[in-house]
C-alpha cells in the first residue's frame, strides 16, 4: 500500500500521552500489550517451525505496528493500520498468488512439479506381472539394509535392492505368516504403519526376483502382501531422461514445455509445471477460439455492469425518498418488507427466478402470471436472457440501494437543508442542488465499487443462465450472457472441461486491470464532485 | 352553507392527502408484492410434501411441517450458530476497522491520502475466482504457526472476511463521515480533546447511522457467502448456514429442495429481525443527535 | 464519554477474541517439541505420521467412517474423515494434491479418471485376489492401460422407472411400444425424462447408443478411442429423432421440462414413465409411489446403452502415508462389511458381488442393476471433457427446434474436433 510518508496533521500542539493518565491511555497501553504478547507468541511459534517466511513477517509487522501507535507523527496511520494489516495478508496474498500462476504453463497435464510428474510416470509405467501371485511378506532389516521376506508356496525366501530373493530355509512360519527369519530383524508391522520414514523406504523397496533382472522385482503396497512388478520406463535424474526399457526410446526433459519429450516430438502423459513468461497474456488476445466472442463478451460485460448499478441505484433511491416520510404508517414494516430479496442466500433466489422464467406458463410463474400465458423464451433468447438478467439483478440489489440511500438521506446534516429552506429554495432545487450532490458524496464510492462488484459477478450468471444462450457462430463453449469473469471461469476448467489456469489466472489480471483503472478514473471524477461542496 | 364549506375543506385536505400521503400506500402493496412474490414460492416448497423448487406454478398445494421437522436430524442448528458467530464477529470487526479507517482518511491530510484511498476501493476489485488456491495454501501455512488460524477455523475465516472489509466499507462511512462538519472536532479539538476523544466521544455518535449500516451489509454478506467459507470450513460442524445448505442441493441429480427451502425461511428470519431491530439507526439516527446541541 | 467506553470495550473484546483464540491454541494443542523439524499436522490435508485423510460426500461418510473404526481400532492409525461435497472434490483433488495437501484418500466418479492421470495426481491401487469380487464393468471404469487406479463401490445408470399404478407391466423393449403404453393410460404425459434448456446428453445418451452412435469409438477390449464415434450415420439419425420428437415434432421431447418439473410431475402421477436413476428412487418411495425399474426401450435399431457411472475411492499419488492408505482401501474398504455399510448409507447398486447378491430380493435394486448391465462405461478419456460443453446444448437447440438437426449435429462434431484439438 501507498501510505509510505505520512505527516501528523494536527494544527494544534496536544498534550503528550504520556503525561496524560486517563483511561484511554490505559486501554491503548492494554491493548498494544496484548497486540505485542500475540506478535511475540507468532514470531516464536514460526521460529519453532522454521517457518521464517512468517517469523520475519510478524518481527517487522510487530515493530511498525509499535512505532505507529507509539510515535507521534504517525496519527492517520493509527486508525488505518488494523485494517490495512488485515488486507495485506488476505488480499494481496492471493493476488500475488494469481501473477505468479499467470507466468506459469499450470493447466490440465501441467498440474504438478516434476518431481511429482516423475512419481506419477513411474506409478503409471510400473505394472504388476500378469502371471504374479500375491505372496504373504514381512519387511525385515540387519544393520545397514531393509528387506522383504515372501513366503513362496512353502518356502521363504528372503532379499533386498542390492540381493535379490534367496531361500531362507531356517525360517519360522505361522500358517501363512512369517515369524522369524535368521539373521534378519522381522519390523512388526505396527512399526511400518506408524514410522514414516520407514513406510516410505518400505514403498520405495524393490527386491530383485532374480539376477536378471528382466524378470521384474517384488514390491510390497500395504506391507503384508508383495508381488512381483515390472517397470517399462527407467529414470535417469543426472540426465533427465527416461528410457523406454523395451523399445529403448529416450525421453528428455523439456524444461521449455514442461515434458518428457522423445526424438519424433512423442510426449510422456504427465508433464510439469513450467515458466512461461508472457506466453498467456499474449495468448488471450491471439487464441482464435476466443478472439470472435471476445469483443462482444466485453461489451456485454460493461453494458450488464452498468445498467445494472443504475437501475438498482435509481429505484432504490426513488423508493427511499418516497418512503422517507414522517406521515407515512407501518413505515417500519414496509421497510422490513421491501428488504426481502436481500434477506434470502443470492443463489437461491437465483435458482428459484431461473425456475419461474420457464418459457412455458404451465410451469414458468411469470408467464403465467404476468403475460398472459403466453409462450416466452425469456433464458433461450439472446435479448430477452440479457433483459431477464437484468431485471432479476435489480430484484436482488435494488434492497441494498434503498437501505443505502435511505441511510444517507437520514443523515444529511439538517442545519444544511434547513437554511436552504430558509433561503426559499423550492423542493426541486434543494433536492437537485443540495441534497443530489450531498448524497453522491457519500455513495459515489459505493456506486463504483458495485459496479466493480457487477462487473465479476459471476454467481448470478452461472445460476441464472449459465452464459447462454451459446453463441451460434463460434466453436467456444461461451454464450451471449457471458461476461469476463465467467469466460475465465470456462477457461479455468473449473466447470469440469480442459483446465487452463494459467491462461485463466493472466485474463484475472487484465480483467482486473481494466476495471482498476476504470474505476480510479471514475473516482477521479467524484473527487471534482467533493471540491465543488 | 358551512357545512359545504366543511366538507370542500375536508375534500380538498383528503386531495391533498391522496397526492401526497395516500398513494404511497398501494405502490407500497405493489412492490411488497414484486418483492415478495418469489419467496411466497420457496415458502410454498417449505411446507409441500412432496419438495422440488420449480416443478409446479401452484402454490400451497400441500401443507406439512415434515421439512421443518427434518430439519432437526441435521445439523442445521449447528450452523446456525456458526454462522451467528462469524457474522456477528465479522460485522463489529469491520464497523470497528472501516471507521477508524474513515475517520483517518476524512480528517487527517496526509501524503498519498487520496491515492491510498483510491488504491484500497480498487484492490477489492482483483476478481478472486481462481484465488481459492492462493487461500488455503495461505490458512495452511499460518495455520502450521497458530493453529487457531488454520484451515477450518472459524477465527480463520472471520480474518479472512475482515481482510476484505477495508474497501467499500471504509468509503460509505467516509462519505457520511465528510458530511459531519468539521467544525465539530475543531471545536472540540479547542477544548483540549485529543483525536482519540474526538473520535470515541463525538464523530462516532454521529455516525451511528452509518455505522449500523455497514454492520447490517457485512452480517448480511458473511451470512450469504459460501465460496470463502466453502474453502475454510472443512469439517461438517463447523459450516456456516450457506455452505451446508448449498451441499443439499448442490447436485445437479438430487436436491434436497424441502430441507433448503425450510433452512432458507428460518435463516432469513435473523437478517429481517437485525433489520427491523437497527431500523431506528439507519433512518433517523440524526434527529436526537448533537449536531443540534 | 458513556459510549467511548463501549466502543473501547467492543474494541478490546475483539482483539482479545484474537489473542486468546491465537495464544489459547497454541498454548494447549499445539506447544511444539524444540528443534524438531516435524510438521504440523492439519486436520484438512495429508496427515502426517500414523495417520491418513479421507475425503467423502456427505451421503457416504457414515459408511467410511464404520470403516474406519475398525482400521483404527487394529491399527493404531488416526482416520481423519472430511466432508466435503461430491463435486467438489474433483476440483480441489486436482489442485490441491501437489502442493501436498491433498488427502490421501478421496471419493470419485470414474470419469475423473483420465483427468487424474495426465495430471498426475493418483497412483494405481491392487487388489490382488479381490480383483474378481467386483463386477467387471466397475473394474473396467476405473482401468487405465490395463492398470487399475480405484477401488470402485457402486455402479449406476438411469432405467426406465415405472409407476407400478399406472403401468402393472413391463413393456417391450422399443420406444415406440412405450410410448403407446404410456398415451394408453392417459396420463398427461406418455413418458418423462429430464432434458432443460441445455439439455441433458446424459440422461439421453441410451437412446442416442440405440442409434448406434456411442459417444466415442470403442476398441475391442471394450475402452474408448478418442476419435468421436457419433459423427456418422447414428449421429445424424439420433439428432433427426430428436427433431422429430421434439417441440415442433410429436412434442415428446421438451426443453421445458427440467429436473423439477419432470419429478413433480412424476410424484404427481402424471406419467407413467421416467428415466431417471438409483438416486431419487427413495424421493419417489417417499411420495408414495411403487416403482418398478426396467431396461431403457430402443429408439433406434441396436439396444439402448446408457452410461454407466462408477463411482469409488481414488489413492493419492503424493499420499505421505501410501501404504497406510493402500492397507486402508484394500485390507479395509474392499471388504463385504464396509461395501455394505456404504451402501446402506448411500443406497446405489454395490460394486462388489457379494454385496449386491445379498440384496438379490430387492426388485429396484436389481432392475437397475439389469438397466446398467446394457450399458457401457461413461468414457473416463481426458477429451470426454471436451464433449460435456457442446453436447447436451446441441440437443437442447434441435428438440425446442431452435436448429435444424443436421447442420446444428455437424457444427457440435466441428466443435467438438476442435475442442480436443
Amino acid at each position: 500500500m501507498s501510505v509510505t510518508t505520512t505527516r501528523g496533521a494536527e494544527p494544534l500542539p496536544t498534550t503528550s500521552h504520556a503525561r496524560n493518565w486517563r483511561p484511554g491511555y490505559a486501554v491503548k497501553l492494554l491493548l498494544m500489550a496484548l497486540v505485542n504478547a500475540f506478535g511475540v507468541y507468532t514470531i516464536w511459534a514460526a521460529y519453532l517451525q522454521s517457518s521464517w517466511g512468517i517469523a520475519i513477517g510478524s518481527a517487522v509487522i510487530l515493530v511498525v505496528v509499535d512505532w505507529i501507535y507509539f510515535a507521534k507523527r504517525t496519527l492517520p496511520l493509527k486508525y488505518i493500520v488494523p485494517g490495512l494489516l488485515f488486507l495485506l495478508v488476505f488480499q494481496l496474498g492471493s493476488m500475488l498468488y494469481t501473477g505468479y500462476v499467470a507466468f506459469t504453463n499450470y493447466s490440465t497435464g501441467h498440474n504438478t512439479t516434476m518431481d511429482q510428474a516423475v512419481d506419477a510416470i513411474m506409478i503409471q509405467n510400473e505394472r504388476r506381472s500378469e502371471d504374479s501371485p500375491s505372496y504373504p511378506l514381512v519387511v525385515v532389516r540387519d544393520e545397514d539394509a531393509l528387506g522383504f521376506a515372501i513366503l513362496d508356496g512353502e518356502t521363504v525366501r528372503v532379499g533386498t535392492a542390492e540381493e535379490a530373493l534367496a531361500d531362507a530355509p531356517d525360517a519360522v512360519v505361522d500358517g501363512t505368516s512369517i515369524v522369524e527369519v535368521p539373521g534378519w530383524e522381522v519390523v512388526p508391522r505396527t512399526d511400518v504403519l506408524t514410522d514414516q520414514e520407514l513406510q516410505e523406504a518400505v514403498l520405495a523397496l524393490r527386491v530383485p526376483v532374480s539376477e536378471d533382472a528382466e524378470e521384474g522385482s517384488i514390491r510390497t503396497r500395504e506391507g503384508s502382501t508383495g508381488a512381483v512388478y515390472r517397470s517399462s520406463l527407467e529414470y535417469d535424474q543426472d540426465a533427465g531422461t527416461m528410457t523406454d526399457t523395451a523399445s529403448g526410446v529416450v525421453y528428455h526433459a523439456d524444461q521449455q514445455q514442461g515434458l518428457f519429450v522423445a526424438e519424433d516430438g512423442t510426449a510422456l502423459t504427465v508433464g510439469w509445471r513450467v515458466h512461461v513468461g508472457f506466453d498467456n497474456f499474449t495468448r488471450a488476445f491471439t487464441e482464435a477460439d476466443y478472439s470472435t466472442a471476445f469483443l462482444r463478451i466485453v461489451l456485454w460485460t460493461f453494458a450488464f455492469a452498468a445498467l445494472s448499478v443504475a437501475s438498482a441505484f435509481l429505484v432504490g433511491l426513488a423508493l427511499a425518498i418516497v418512503f422517507d416520510d414522517t406521515r407515512l404508517r407501518a413505515r417500519k414494516l414496509m421497510r422490513t418488507l421491501f428488504v426481502l430479496p436481500y434477506a434470502f442466500p443470492a443463489f437461491l433466489s437465483a435458482l428459484l427466478w431461473r425456475g419461474m422464467l420457464n418459457p412455458n406458463p404451465q410451469y414458468g410463474l411469470i408467464n403465467d402470471w404476468f403475460f398472459f400465458d403466453a409462450y416466452i423464451r425469456w433464458l433461450s433468447d439472446p435479448f430477452l436472457a440479457k433483459v431477464a438478467l437484468l431485471v432479476v439483478n435489480l430484484w436482488l440489489s435494488f434492497p441494498y440501494w434503498f437501505v443505502i440511500t435511505t441511510g444517507a438521506l437520514q443523515s444529511l446534516p439538517d442545519d444544511v437543508m434547513e437554511a436552504a429552506r430558509i433561503d426559499g429554495a423550492g423542493g426541486w432545487r434543494t433536492w437537485r442542488s443540495i441534497t443530489l450532490p450531498l448524497l453522491l458524496v457519500s455513495t459515489a464510492p459505493l456506486l463504483i465499487a458495485s459496479f466493480a462488484f457487477n462487473f465479476n459477478n459471476f454467481a448470478l450468471i452461472f445460476m441464472l443462465t449459465g452464459g447462454g444462450p451459446r453463441f451460434t457462430d463460434t466453436s467456444a463453449a461461451l454464450g451471449h450472457t457471458d461476461i469476463l469473469i465467467s469466460m475465465i471461469y470456462q477457461i479455468s476448467g473449473a466447470a469440469g472441461g480442459r483446465s487452463d489456469y494459467g491462461l485463466a489466472s493472466a485474463l484475472s489480471i487484465l480483467v482486473f486491470l481494466v476495471v482498476g483503472t476504470i474505476s480510479a478514473l471514475a473516482f477521479r471524477q467524484t473527487r471534482k464532485l467533493e471540491e465543488i461542496l | 352553507m358551512a357545512d359545504i364549506v366543511v366538507d370542500r375543506r375536508r375534500g380538498a385536505r383528503r386531495a391533498r392527502w391522496l397526492a401526497e400521503v395516500g398513494w404511497k400506500y398501494p405502490l407500497a402493496l405493489v412492490v411488497i408484492f414484486l418483492a415478495t412474490f418469489p419467496l411466497l414460492y420457496v415458502v410454498s416448497v417449505a411446507v409441500a410434501q412432496n419438495s422440488t423448487l420449480t416443478g409446479s406454478t401452484r402454490l400451497f398445494g400441500s401443507f406439512s411441517t415434515a421439512n421443518f421437522v427434518a430439519l432437526g436430524e441435521t445439523s442445521f442448528w449447528t450452523w446456525c450458530l456458526n454462522t451467528i458467530i462469524i457474522g456477528s464477529a465479522t460485522a463489529v470487526g469491520s464497523v470497528l476497522m472501516g471507521a477508524a479507517a474513515a475517520y483517518a482518511f476524512s480528517r487527517f491530510q496526509f501524503r498519498g491520502r487520496r491515492f491510498a484511498l483510491t488504491s484500497l476501493l480498487i484492490v477489492q476489485m482483483f476478481p478472486q475466482m481462481l484465488a481459492f488456491v492462493a487461500i488455503y495454501l495461505l490458512l495452511l501455512t499460518i495455520g502450521d504457526v497458530i493453529p487457531a488460524l488454520g484451515i477450518n477455523s472459524k477465527l480463520a475465516l472471520i480474518a479472512v472476511y475482515l481482510g476484505g472489509a477495508l474497501g467499500s466499507n471504509t468509503f460509505l462511512m467516509y462519505g457520511f463521515f465528510n458530511t459531519i462538519p468539521k467544525s465539530l472536532d475543531e471545536a472540540a479539538k479547542i477544548d483540549g480533546a485529543t483525536h482519540s476523544q474526538i473520535y470515541w466521544g463525538i464523530i462516532l455518535r454521529l455516525v451511528t447511522p452509518i455505522l449500523a449500516v455497514v454492520g447490517l451489509l457485512s452480517f448480511i454478506g458473511t451470512f450469504g457467502d459460501f465460496i470463502l467459507a466453502r474453502i475454510i470450513l472443512t469439517q461438517e460442524s463447523s459450516w456456516t448456514l450457506a455452505v451446508g445448505m448449498y451441499q443439499w442441493v448442490a447436485s445437479e441429480l438430487n436436491a434436497n429442495w424441502g430441507l433448503f427451502t425450510a433452512g432458507s425461511v428460518i435463516a432469513s428470519l435473523p437478517i429481517l429481525i437485525l433489520f427491523f431491530a437497527l431500523q431506528k439507526y439507519i433512518v433517523g439516527g440524526l434527529t436526537a443527535g448533537s449536531v443540534k446541541g | 464519554m458513556r459510549k467511548l467506553i463501549v466502543g473501547v470495550a467492543a474494541l478490546s473484546a475483539t482483539a482479545l477474541l484474537a489473542a486468546c483464540g491465537g495464544g489459547g491454541g497454541g498454548g494447549n494443542e499445539a506447544e511444539p517439541t524444540t528443534g524438531s523439524s516435524a510438521e504440523e499436522t492439519t486436520s484438512a490435508a495429508a496427515g502426517g505420521a500414523g495417520e491418513i485423510v479421507i475425503w467423502v460426500d456427505a451421503n457416504r461418510e457414515p459408511g467410511v467412517i464404520a470403516a474406519s473404526e475398525k482400521f483404527e481400532e487394529e491399527t493404531g492409525v488416526a482416520v481423519t474423515v472430511v466432508q466435503k461435497e461430491f463435486g467438489d472434490i474433483r476440483s480441489d483433488f486436482l489442485a490441491l494434491v501437489p502442493t501436498g495437501e491433498g488427502p490421501d484418500i478421496a471419493v470419485g466418479a470414474h470419469d475423473w479418471l483420465g483427468s487424474f492421470i495426465v495430471n498426475g495426481v493418483i497412483s494405481s491401487v491392487d487388489l490382488a485376489d479381490k480383483t474378481s469380487e467386483f463386477s467387471d464393468v466397475s473394474l473396467e471404469a476405473f482401468t487405465w492401460e490395463g492398470q487399475l487406479y480405484g477401488l470402485p463401490t457402486a455402479v449406476e445408470s438411469v432405467g426406465l422407472i415405472r409407476n407400478t399404478e399406472l403401468a402393472p407391466d413391463p413393456v417391450g423393449g422399443t420406444f415406440e411400444e412405450m410410448v403407446a403404453s404410456g398415451e394408453a393410460t392417459g396420463a398427461q404425459y406418455p413418458f418423462l425424462i429430464k432434458t432443460g434448456p441445455e439439455g441433458d446428453a446424459y440422461t439421453y445418451y441410451a437412446f442416442q447408443t440405440s442409434f448406434g452412435a456411442p459417444v466415442f469409438q470403442q476398441n475391442d477390449d471394450g475402452s474408448y478411442a478418442s476419435e468421436l464415434g457419433m459423427g456418422e450415420e447414428g449421429g445424424q439419425a439420433f439428432a433427426t429423432w430428436l427433431a422429430e420428437n421434439g417441440q415442433t415434432g410429436t412434442g415428446l421431447l421438451n426443453t421445458d421440462i427440467t429436473l423439477d418439473i419432470a419429478e413433480a410431475e412424476f410424484m404427481a402421477g402424471n406419467s407413467p414413465y421416467i428415466i431417471d436413476g438409483p438416486w431419487n428412487v427413495a424421493k419417489y418411495e417417499d411420495a408414495g409411489l411403487t416403482i418398478a425399474v426396467d431396461p431403457i426401450p430402443a429408439a433406434g435399431p441396436e439396444t439402448a446403452a446408457p452410461f454407466v457411472g462408477v463411482q469409488g475411492f481414488y489413492l493419492s499419488a503424493q499420499s505421505q502415508n501410501q501404504l497406510l492408505a493402500t492397507d486402508f482401501l484394500v485390507n479395509y474398504m474392499a471388504t463385504q462389511e464396509a461395501q455394505t455399510a456404504i451402501y446402506t448409507s448411500d443406497p446405489r447398486p454395490p460394486a462388489m458381488n457379494a454385496v449386491a447378491d445379498s440384496l438379490a430380493d430387492d426388485p429396484v435394486l436389481t432392475g437397475f442393476l439389469a438397466a446398467a448391465e446394457n450399458g457401457a462405461p461413461m468414457p473416463s478419456i481426458p477429451e470426454m471433457n471436451s464433449v460435456w460443453d457442446f453436447w447436451g446444448v446441441t440437443q437442447a437447440s434441435i428438440i425446442s427446434g431452435a436448429a435444424e438437426a443436421g447442420p446444428a449435429w455437424d457444427k457440435m462434431i466441428a466443435d467438438i474436433n476442435g475442442a480436443i484439438g
